[in-house]
């Protein structure tokens, strides 16, 4: 996940940088995603990860250096759209359309889709062909919505937010027919979402935003090995402090500290070695410090 | 696959999402004439040469004639309803997929911005048209065949001269289609700035195309050493109705009227190939360059918007 000259590469980025007036919203990114990883995007609101997916697939310029599929998104749009599969946001499909007639248009604007596997993955859905969409939950527009674009052929899923406000049967529903339906070791996903808890088994990378920054751009090999967090007694909690940790946390039965690299000898020798949480790294790595400060355990 | 495919399958899409309010429309105007022409055993009053004075009952006059007028009527009333929805329509088109949600899903799709407004445009301003005034035309004949046989008997129906009538209803239809062409490119600046209007502007888009219009008819042209806006748009109005209505034909019916009947329905073809090249040579003046413009330049902001649409 970091700066490579790897050609192989689906995404490749180099600085880049893109602002709304005064507002930076992307700041110097680069990064990289290789075949068949399945990449979180993970930021709080207004970190930058729509204006970033935006950018991938052509619909915001960007500075800076950005190949996606050897492609310029931006002078490329369509020819990139036609390699790659994209949902955007969450419900978007038109309410006045059946599901059917979906397959049609899709299968009319996009080379590389089978409606014969659309259909295919439609029948493991609760959904029917004949179904309007206006008249289908949130949950079932999202499973139709995947259904279509995991019938796109393609080496690149871009999500955006894909289940956002779904309850947990349907997120649940949606994830299983991603990795079932659709990784197959050689695809990439890039799947950006709040909900990091529910994709941390998912993921093989990750990519952190905050305030338009990359605060981390990983493999979970990595950051295995990179950050490490420590069970340890209250009685041990100054000690922890007095290393300056990245997090302090609440852990079952306790208090956890979260340092990235290896802890002081003497500290480490206080606590036990735990298996850092992504969302703990998250809240460490995107809480500002002054927060942290007044909010630490 | 190949753009005119991708194409095509933008005006399936329009065809999908707006065909049940187009079959209404393709099926209404017949319908209604037909009832007319059932219910009402006198038929038509017809009255020529704009002096308002009812010269005729249709039913009394030679066959052919009715048939040519309920064709008239028939087609001017489709051509009067098609007017009315693609003018009721525009506004909301500019920004349908924005209201209801689905603009990211469209646009997440291989498409070019340009090529996906060029077929909503193209379908609502001239293809679901001319297929309304088709239907229309077709079905007239049909209304006709309803007003004349309870009166003349079907015999009387078919022995009308058919060949030169149906040289002369497909010659109107040609007539037809390239009128609504040129009608669509010679309102082209207003119909697709007022979209335009509506996309950028949301809910003000059209009474700012309203203002607009009234102050520089009312206030800029009474500042001007000669007025512009206010004879602009009486010029592309009055174009666009001549390139439909073919006003050297308005006095057809009292020359059919007054000449021999088989020779003046022999020449109708003739005559409408005539007129079909002075809507052409119309159309070859600066005026219809600056028309083309100003669509142009509505349609330019139409593909901005929805480039820029979130």
């Amino acid at each position: 996940m970091t700066p490579t000259d790897d050609k192989a590469a689906l995404i490749q980025a180099r600085g880049l940088g893109l602002h709304y007036g005064a507002k930076r919203a992307l700041d110097d990114l680069s990064f990289s995603v290789a075949p068949g990883r399945v990449v979180g995007l993970l930021g709080h609101n207004g970190a930058g990860k729509t204006s970033l997916m935006k950018a991938l697939v052509g619909l915001h310029a960007v500075d800076g250096e950005l190949r996606v599929l050897g492609l310029d998104p931006r002078r490329d749009r369509v020819a990139l759209l036609q390699q790659l599969a994209y949902i955007p946001d969450v419900a978007i499909l038109p309410g006045w359309a059946k599901v059917s007639q979906l397959i049609t248009l899709v299968a009319g604007l996009h080379p590389k889709f089978s409606a014969e596997r659309a259909r295919a993955l439609i029948r493991r859905t609760s959904v029917g062909l004949g179904d309007t969409v206006k008249h289908l939950s949130k949950g079932m527009v999202v499973q139709v919505h995947l259904a279509l674009v995991a019938a796109i052929d393609a080496k690149l899923m871009i999500l955006d937010e894909p289940t956002l406000g779904l309850d947990v049967l349907s997120r649940k529903a949606f994830y299983e027919l991603l990795i079932d339906e659709w990784c197959d070791g050689e695809r990439s996903v890039l799947i950006s979402t709040h909900q990091v808890e529910e994709i941390e088994t998912l993921l093989s990378d990750v990519l952190m935003l905050n305030e338009g920054r990359l605060v981390l751009g990983l493999s979970l090999e990595d950051i295995d090995r990179r950050f490490v967090a420590l069970g340890h007694d209250p009685a041990a909690a100054d000690a922890m402090a007095a290393a300056h940790p990245l997090l302090r946390y609440r852990v079952q039965g306790g208090s956890a500290a979260l340092f990235d690299g290896a802890p002081p000898p003497e500290v480490a020798a206080l606590g036990q070695r735990l298996r850092p949480s992504l969302v703990d790294l998250f809240v460490a790595l995107t809480r500002r410090p002054e927060i942290n400060r007044t909010q630490g355990l | 696959m190949d753009r005119l495919q991708a194409f095509r399958t933008l005006l399936l899409r329009e065809w999908m999402q707006h065909r049940a309010g187009w079959l209404v429309l393709v099926g209404l105007p017949s319908l209604l004439m037909a009832g007319l022409s059932v219910l009402d055993g006198s038929g038509l009053v017809l009255r020529i040469g704009g002096q308002g004075t009812p010269i005729d009952r249709l039913s009394t006059l030679p066959l052919p004639l009715q048939t040519l007028g309920w064709t008239v009527a028939t087609t001017g009333l489709a051509l009067l309803l098609v007017a009315l929805t693609v003018l009721f329509q525009l506004p909301g088109l500019a920004r349908r997929d924005v209201q209801d949600g689905s603009v990211a899903f469209w646009r997440s799709l291989p498409v070019g911005h340009g090529e996906a407004v060029g077929a909503t445009v193209l379908m609502h301003l001239l293809l679901l048209p001319a297929l309304a005034v088709t239907a229309a035309l077709l079905g007239a004949q049909l209304v006709a065949a309803f007003a004349i046989v309870p009166h003349h008997g079907v015999l009387a129906w078919l022995q009308q001269p058919w060949a030169p009538m149906l040289a002369g209803l497909v010659l109107a239809l040609g007539r037809l289609w390239l009128g609504l062409l040129l009608a669509a490119l010679w309102l082209s600046p207003a119909l697709l700035l007022s979209m335009a209007a509506s996309a950028w502007l949301k809910r003000w888009g059209m009474p700012v195309v309203a203002g607009v219009t009234v102050l520089g008819t009312y206030w800029l042209d009474g500042r001007l050493p000669q007025p512009v806006v206010g004879p602009a748009l009486q010029r592309l109005g009055n174009e666009a109705l001549y390139a439909l209505l073919a006003p050297d034909l308005f006095d057809g019916p009292r020359r059919l009227g007054q000449g021999e009947l088989a020779s003046e329905i022999a020449a109708l073809p003739a005559a409408l190939l005539h007129d079909a090249g002075r809507v052409l040579a119309s159309a070859a003046s600066p005026a219809f360059l600056v028309a083309l413009a100003g669509g142009a330049l509505g349609f330019g902001l139409l593909v901005w918007r929805r480039a820029r649409s979130e």
